[in-house]
């Protein structure tokens, strides 16, 4: 049987319903906040190590000419190696429900004996046939194709062949296809060969034996089999080494639960301090009760366990119901996360330990929270226990230049005086609501600011499109066909290379893409940051982005660089520092590049339209299209900008959508604080509610005075968190810059983030109020005044 | 001689003010012997309750010592006067105090729960014996809200003497009652001096004086009179 003191733990637990309910539900907001995100961690982590580990991602991938088995057979011999695997991309379109869709198609050596990023079947038939085609999974929903279908697949201008889809699998090493708009394949080297695609393999992917191993020793490794494919004969035209054991989104993703995961701990806080403010309230309330239990012999200890106790129970109830909850969420955040990184996570448990963890946290915030108010009220004296009066009211400086307002009406006064009655209370509820308030604001911002970066970075390609060429044509002749074209603006024949530095050291990096207009381009005007762009009368002039740039630093304006281009050493000086957004790339003369890679000969067009529109540019392109097969220059593909955009800002704002999430969850909990602070200051002035009613006052005026009172506090923490908005956008803005694409830091908060948030705050304030208004309107006269 | 159940020696007790301090006791000399029924009569202001809550350690002297059933109390530590305190004084109120989500008994059993003085099997009968030795134990299982004011200060009484305490202090236990249920409360209290018990009350009653074995005045905080009855 329960002892007299641990009954009435529960039954002041149950009498203060709305208060337990309020307590409960602010632990409960933090820890499914924290919750979801540990849970979402735990999975995704689980899914990026063991399950990417175990596909055996490629340690390098080495570009070259035709791998035969002979070649295979010598790399794979390598002591420093466990395998090799030999394949080939191939870049086509697929006509499906939903479209000419740009596909890419792979095929290995041996499909059967999958040595390096190993495929995992999950639907139909593995290895693909002769004449089928096998869908990666990311990209089935994508393409909406199904098994069995007929896939209608074509390789530049050859004839479409229909394609049986003979199965689903999935490859973690890539990136979604529905992400990237590609829809990734696997076929046959003959069903390549049928399309009339290049079929012979030049991919060499190496798997190496020591899995520990660094980047830079990867490469060293890499740089022997670079060697060995040379020593036959073959050129090397690409090294790529990705960090070993890390997906290729894995460092965003990262950032991204970890930025969440702060926001997380922080809702967690904030809940803490709700607690606080709940439990020094409800000690308040009880000071008479704890005077009586200590004038009857009850020790400070057993006081503070009782009320300390109540924080546990209320914790664990609150845990009870916000684990489950926090679980649900987090699983389905760790599929979309999954799904960002092509993992597939239905089968993995949330681990015991993330339970148990935030049931540990869950238990133990209200009782950390709750201990300072807790030990102080246990060691009140009981004289000033039992003497206490409640709430008092001094005229500090609030009530000072108050009082000299003569102009403002009573109860509004009354408000503003209430609201600075309990100062330390209503602080906590403002630091509340303008953290929430905050964090909308700093998301509001970093969105516009993620806008205005993909602005930037179109305004500095100015066409309309992109097309790519079967095979590489003599700029002058395609530029005429393209600028006959019928609603063609300006168009420009591009060049391309993919690089590699060669360091001082010997050492090279990893490849990336030089895009190379004519020198005198007009449809490419990036924001120079460093130096200048390059001129008509440039020698081997190269312009970097600062992505480049801040991955090899030695490529400094003014820098001589040594780049790899199609096997060939070169000497180039860096002219310009660019910023044309988060991949790699730097930018030099088609007339110096097209000589080095096609003989003078260029395979990409860019080309503005005269009309603006969606609907244009697609008409615009599909008469490219058949103009240019007519004239004899086929085209591989073709991307419409706009395409290209929605591709870019899918990845970029999906971020900033996450933080507006989190900043709601704070603006919860900010609303179940003023909710509680408001229904506290209701309980502790029944007696001057009765007090004012007795004397006249009207259900409509006791409303409004504990309205404006809460529209007062919600007000000040709109105005608190204008300039509490500035450094949060800065720290987001720099968050994001460090893993996604750098953003100017916008210092103004976005008009119409500031007037939302005022509209959310007052709407917050009117539904928290709604209740205390509503209790402080319903009580009786004469219990008002008899309450104690 | 009897050994003196309280003493307190050359007490002061002064509080701060915002006016300057405030002298509530002023040296005070006092002995109560065991089972003696003392009333301690003055006007508001004049030290009674501070009396009470010195002898009850729920309040320090500024100087001098207090003694209750040979206990320095005044040298206490905190966590050691709520012991001493939850085993060795009951105390009533004017204001009854109960807890008012405990029932009568429940209230009643809390000393015993928080001083751990009876095995917790036995504090319920306990606390009924009580509840019945001062005539409300049919009220044991309501909650105080729905007693008179006459039953919620017997089971006040029936909580203060739980522990079987040396001295039962009382203030101003019938100033929230009717003249009768006053009455009966007064008689109750004498009956508990009459059965061996020290009882110490602060009162403004008159009556109480013909009932107590000792009256003692106080006015600015100093003793001015003693009546022996």
């Amino acid at each position: 049987m329960l002892s007299p003191r641990w009954r009435k733990v529960l039954r002041d637990v149950w009498l203060h319903k709305a208060r337990t309910v309020l307590v409960v539900a602010a632990i409960a907001v933090g820890i499914v906040g924290a919750g979801a995100v540990l849970d979402t961690w735990s999975l995704v982590r689980r899914v990026t190590t063991a399950e990417f580990d175990a596909s055996l991602p490629a340690s390098a991938t080495l570009l070259t000419d035709s791998i035969d088995q002979a070649l295979l057979v010598r790399v794979r011999a390598m002591p420093a190696l466990a395998d090799a695997q030999a394949r080939r991309t191939v870049t086509a379109s697929v006509r499906t429900r939903n479209g000419s869709q740009a596909a890419m198609l792979f095929a290995t050596d041996d499909f059967a004996r999958n040595r390096v990023g190993v495929l995992k079947p999950e639907q139909g038939e593995w290895p693909p046939r002769d004449g089928s085609i096998v869908i990666e999974s990311s990209s089935v929903e994508y393409s909406a194709v199904q098994l069995g279908d007929s896939l209608s697949t074509q390789f530049g201008d050859r004839d479409a062949a229909a394609l049986r889809v003979s199965g689903i699998t999935r490859d973690v090493g890539l990136a979604p296809g529905w992400m990237e708009h590609i829809v990734y394949a696997f076929v046959t080297q003959a069903t390549l060969r049928q399309l009339g695609a290049p079929a012979s393999l030049n991919e060499l992917q190496i798997l190496v034996k020591n899995r520990s191993m660094n980047r830079e020793a990867v490469r060293r490794v890499a740089a022997d089999v670079k060697s060995l494919v040379e020593s036959t004969g073959r050129a090397v035209s690409d090294v790529a080494v990705p960090e070993p054991g890390r997906h290729v989104h894995a460092a965003q993703i990262g950032s991204l639960l970890f930025t969440q995961g702060a926001f997380g701990v922080l809702a967690l806080l904030l809940s803490g301090i709700l607690v606080v403010n709940l439990i020094s309230a409800m000690l308040a309330g009880q000071l008479r009760e704890i005077g009586i239990m200590k004038a009857i012999g009850a020790r400070p200890a057993q006081i503070a366990a009782m009320y300390l106790a109540v924080a546990l129970v209320l914790g664990l109830v609150a845990s009870a119901i916000a684990i489950p909850i926090a679980a649900v969420i987090g699983r389905w955040y760790a599929q979309f996360t999954a799904d960002l990184l092509n993992f597939d996570i239905s089968g993995f448990a949330i681990p015991s330990s993330v339970i148990l963890l935030q049931l540990g946290v869950g238990a133990l915030l209200p009782v950390v929270a709750a201990t300072i108010p807790v030990v102080k009220g246990s060691r009140i004296g009981v004289n000033d226990a039992l003497r206490d009066l409640g709430i008092s009211f001094t005229a500090g400086t609030s009530g000072a230049w108050l009082s000299k307002t003569g102009s403002i009406a009573r109860p509004f006064l009354l408000s503003l005086r209430n609201a600075f009655r309990r100062r330390q209370r209503m602080a906590l509820t403002l630091v509340t609501l303008s953290t929430g308030g905050a964090v909308y604001l700093g998301a509001v911002n970093l969105r516009a600011a993620i806008v205005a970066s993909v602005d930037m970075l179109f305004a500095v390609q100015p066409f309309d499109m992109s097309v790519r060429l079967a095979e590489p044509h003599a700029p002058d002749s395609v530029e005429a066909v393209v600028r006959g074209v019928a609603g063609v603006a300006r168009a420009e024949a591009w060049a391309g290379a993919r690089a590699i530095l060669r360091r001082n050291d010997g050492s090279v990096g990893d490849a990336f893409p030089i895009a190379a207009p004519p020198a005198a381009t007009t449809l490419l005007v990036p924001r120079i940051v460093d130096g200048r762009w390059m001129l008509p009368s440039d020698t081997n002039a190269l312009v970097v982005n600062r992505r480049l740039l801040s991955e090899e630093p030695t490529m400094m304006v003014g820098s001589r660089v040594t780049l790899l281009i199609a096997g060939m050493a070169s000497e180039w000086t860096v002219v310009g520092a660019v910023e044309t957004g988060p991949s790699l790339a730097a930018y030099a003369a088609r007339e110096t590049i097209a000589p080095m890679v096609g003989s003078g000969r260029v395979s990409a067009v860019v080309v503005s339209g005269s009309v603006n529109g969606a609907a244009a540019d697609f008409e615009l392109l599909q008469r490219l299209r058949s103009s240019l097969a007519d004239a004899g220059f086929p085209i591989q593909s073709g991307q419409l900008m706009t395409q290209q955009r929605s591709v870019i800002e899918d990845h970029l704002l999906m971020v900033a959508g996450f933080l507006g999430s989190m900043s709601l969850l704070m603006i919860v909990v900010g609303g179940l604080g003023l909710a509680s602070t408001m229904s506290l200051a209701v309980l502790e002035r029944t007696r001057e509610i009765g007090v004012m009613r007795a004397i006249g006052a009207r259900h409509r005026s006791i409303v409004a005075i504990v309205q404006i009172e809460g529209l007062v506090i919600a007000l000040l923490s709109w105005l608190v968190a204008l300039p509490l908005s500035l450094p949060m956008s800065v720290i987001l803005g720099r968050a994001f810059g460090r893993v996604m694409l750098e953003v100017p830091v916008i210092l103004v908060p976005e008009t119409s983030g500031v007037l939302v948030w005022l509209a959310v705050v007052v709407g917050v304030s009117v539904v928290a109020c709604a209740w205390p208004a509503f209790r402080a309107m319903r009580v009786p006269v004469a219990r008002a005044l008899a309450y104690e | 001689m009897p050994t003196p159940m309280i003493v307190l020696d050359r007490v002061t007790k002064t509080y701060p003010g915002t006016a300057g301090p405030f002298t509530a006791l002023a040296d005070v000399s006092l002995s109560i012997s065991s089972a003696e029924f003392v009333v301690v009569v003055g006007q508001s202001g004049s030290g009674k309750s501070t009396l009470l809550s010195l002898l009850a350690g729920i309040d320090r002297p500024s100087s001098g010592a207090v003694q209750v059933g040979g206990t320095r109390v005044d040298a206490l530590s905190e966590r050691a006067m709520s012991e001493w305190r939850g085993m060795a004084v009951g105390i009533v109120f004017q204001f009854f105090q109960l807890l008012p989500t405990l029932t009568s008994a429940e209230n009643v059993m809390l000393p015993m729960d928080f001083a751990r003085t009876w095995p917790s099997r036995e504090r319920r009968d306990r606390a009924m014996s009580l509840l019945a030795r001062l005539g409300v134990a049919d009220q044991a299982d309501k909650l105080p809200s729905t007693l008179s004011g006459g039953q919620q200060q017997r089971v006040a009484v029936a909580r203060a003497l739980a522990n079987a305490p040396s001295v039962l202090l009382a203030d101003e236990p019938t100033g929230n009652l009717d003249s009768k249920t006053a009455q009966s409360m007064l008689e109750l209290l004498g009956s508990l001096a009459q059965e061996g018990q020290t009882v110490v009350m602060v009162t403004h009653e008159r009556d109480a004086q013909r009932l107590a074995s000792r009256t003692i005045q106080l006015a600015d905080g100093r003793v001015v009179s003693e009546t022996h009855a």
